[in-house]
């Protein structure tokens, strides 16, 4: 009887022994693997933070203005002139009432093959 | 006595075979608990050692953490960054593991070579756990001296401070030392509130800090850096500064200084006049000095708007006369003293509040006390504690006393504002978190008055600010000139100025106002002058022009703005208002 228990109970340890060593390999693969990830994090947000610097100048009026200033001449910009502003306020309302007589006038025209426009570039001399 | 042959026979008979086993079994189990005993002995005894084993991890007398601590990134108002923190590689040996030191110094010399062989050699020998050989590489440099491969140097990544607005806003922000603490600027600030003891902590690490947001605006602080830049070669100057303050949350937009340098390099900030004119620079303020007067007389009650003042003949004090600069000799209104900035009209002035009055408002204006203002670099202004007749009339237009560009810029803010002074921030602020800290120092009537008095000096024919207003055209900008001669051997000296604009706009509806300043300035050309209105009107004009609209504020030539801001009593005098 004891000695059946004995048996087992050897077996039980071997096993366990077996198991233990087991994790123990898995926990140190994990272990470097972690280590592996957390320095190639820690390279990489060094490359982050060199690129986010890299935006920052890239953004910086400081920077963009002196491009600006190379191309002025071929992209036909300059500083904004006061004279170039204007408020939806300023736009002129539409007439009262459209003059319906001359429209209808005019698409008939149309259809009828008188294009009154032709009249104004032969004025012009424009064919 | 019966001796029994079983009374002796143990004596003298071997123990049985199952006893001697039992005993020997004892001895062993004994042995057995002692080798144990023993055994665990020694573990706890190495636990004990383990644990009085003290790591070192200091880094040349500092800690590990202090050394890749990293500090917020500076943003401005709009979130561009202004200062970020960047990783960099820094070489470092442990020379008690270095096998061969020769081998070692010739090694590192090929991708070093900057670093001096005898310097070096003595670095790498020795019985020392840790030398820093050089600091802040690049991650070329790092690969390089990776391939060498020598034994017992290594690199740690420290957190090094960039900034990509490079001289931009070099006076705001300051600059760090190579272990990344603040020694001037925004930066020292923020070093005294908390981060030092954050990084002390060592919790201030990885990118997970709070961004620190300015008020500052990018786009405005290029404009203004850019026409401070330019006015030094145009009018040959030998500095200029200028500032912009929201008057109704005293967020600083924008502050340049020049000659500045370059927080990236902050061995250029020890150069010779770098300082921050602006905040530790005090000068005369001449005849911007004028509003203040003007302000506290108005505010006083004892002068209107719509009085005369004689000024055909100049102020004597004892043997000297104080005279007009642009002479008018006439009886001048208010309006004209402010126009044609008349000493003489601003002496009368000044005399009919009182000298008393007019000392103790400008300590109402704070102009005898530094300004409650974050950067570090401050100097306290020199104004007379009391004043003789004739300290009173020469302060009244702004000499005898100096006072920096930012004290101006708070007072010209707060007559703007409608009469509130409030303290100036480099940290964005609401209004609503700005109305608590207000201070009244003038009412709003008065406020009124000098605004009016600004832009009439802009548009009114003969107004010294004209200048200023060929470029802000449309932008309601108005403000005052002031031409301060500096003192030579002890004179003062008319070829020798200080030159300021102080503004405010657009004036209908104020929310900027503006200082500028140039040093020693000469004519940009033959027709034009050196006083102030060429130079420190004239970038004005031009600051606003570009920075209007980025900041929100159209261009309206309409001529009902300026007429609604002209104040009743006005009419009765000028009823065209300017």
């Amino acid at each position: 009887m004891i000695r059946t228990i004995n048996i087992v109970l050897v077996f039980v340890s071997v096993a366990m022994l077996a198991g233990v060593y087991g994790l123990k390999f898995t926990i140190e693969g994990t272990a470097a693997e972690r280590t592996a990830l957390s320095a190639k994090i820690h390279e990489q947000e060094g490359e982050l933070s060199l690129l986010q610097a890299d935006w920052a100048v890239l953004n910086q009026p400081g920077h963009v203005e002196p491009i600006v200033r190379r191309h002025e001449v071929e992209l036909a910009v300059g500083p904004v002139k006061q004279e170039q502003f204007a408020a939806f306020t300023a736009i002129p309302m539409r007439p009262a009432r459209p003059d319906t007589a001359a429209m209808d006038a005019l698409f008939q025209a149309v259809a009828e093959g008188i294009d009154p426009i032709d009249a104004i570039l032969e004025l012009e001399g424009i064919e | 006595m019966a001796i029994t042959a079983d009374d002796f026979s143990p004596a003298i008979a071997l123990d049985g075979a199952r006893k001697q086993r039992v005993n020997l079994t004892q001895a062993r189990i004994r042995w057995m608990i002692l080798a144990l005993f023993l055994a665990f002995g020694l573990i706890c005894g190495r636990l004990v050692m383990l644990g009085m084993v003290e790591t070192d991890q200091s880094i040349e007398g500092q800690t590990r953490d202090v050394i890749q601590a990293s500090r917020p990134p500076i943003l401005d108002r709009n979130g561009l960054e202004m200062a970020v923190d960047i990783r960099v590689p820094s070489l470092y040996a442990e020379p008690r593991r270095i096998v061969d030191v020769e081998e070692a110094v010739r090694k590192l010399r090929t991708v070093l070579p900057d670093l001096k062989e005898d310097w070096l050699r003595n670095r790498l020998s020795g019985d020392k756990g840790f030398v820093w050989v050089q600091r802040e590489l690049t991650p070329a440099i790092e690969d390089a001296v990776m391939q060498l491969g020598i034994p017992g140097v290594d690199f740690i990544t420290e957190s090094k401070r960039f900034y990509p607005g490079m001289r931009e806003a070099s006076h705001i922000l300051g600059s760090t030392n190579v272990d990344n603490q603040g020694i001037s600027g925004i930066e020292r600030h923020m070093d005294t509130e908390s981060i030092a003891l954050l990084q002390e902590l060592g919790l201030a690490r990885g990118a997970a800090l709070t961004p620190v947001e300015l008020s500052i605006d990018m786009r405005a602080q290029h404009v203004m850096h850019d026409q401070v830049v330019d006015a030094m070669t145009r009018y040959q100057a030998i500095a200029a500064a200028g500032v912009m303050m929201d008057i109704h949350t005293g967020e600083i937009i924008a502050l340049a200084s020049v000659p500045d340098f370059d927080p990236n390099d902050p061995s250029s900030a020890l150069v010779k006049d770098t300082f921050n004119r602006v905040t530790s620079g005090i000068f005369e303020p001449g005849s911007t000095f004028k509003t203040v007067t003007l302000a506290g007389a108005l505010d006083s009650g004892m002068v209107k708007l719509t009085d005369q003042f004689d000024a055909r003949y100049g102020v004597r004090f004892g043997r000297f006369t104080i005279d007009d600069f642009h002479g008018k000799h006439r009886i001048l209104s208010l309006p004209e003293v402010y126009k044609y900035s008349s000493n003489i009209g601003t002496i009368r002035v000044m005399q009919a509040m009182g000298k008393e009055a007019f000392r103790d408002f400008l300590s109402t204006m704070k102009f005898d006390k530094r300004v409650d203002f974050e950067l570090p670099e401050m100097r306290v202004p020199t104004v007379p504690g009391s004043f003789s007749e004739v300290g009173a009339a020469t302060a009244s237009f702004g000499h005898g006393l100096s006072v920096s560009p930012l004290h101006l810029v708070t007072a010209y803010a707060a007559f703007a504002n409608g009469g509130n002074y409030i303290s100036p921030t480099l940290y964005k602020r609401s209004v609503t978190e700005a109305e608590p800290l207000y201070e009244r120092v003038i009412s709003e009537d008065t406020s009124a008055s000098m605004r009016y008095l600004m832009r009439l000096n802009a548009i009114s024919s003969g107004g010294s600010g004209s200048q200023m207003n060929k470029a802000a055209l449309g932008y309601r900008a108005g403000g005052k000139t002031g031409t301060a001669e500096k003192v030579v051997d002890g004179r003062y000296s008319s070829s020798k100025v200080t030159n300021f604009f102080a503004s405010a706009f657009p004036l209908d509806n104020p929310k900027y106002a503006m200082v500028i300043m140039v040093d020693e300035p000469k004519a940009e050309n033959p027709q034009s002058g050196t006083t102030a209105g060429w130079n420190a009107g004239a970038i004005t004009g031009r600051v606003i022009q570009r920075v209007a609209p980025m900041l929100g504020i159209a261009p309206d030539f309409s001529e009902a703005l300026d007429q609604q801001i002209v104040p009743a009593s006005v009419r009765q005098l000028y009823p065209e208002g300017f």
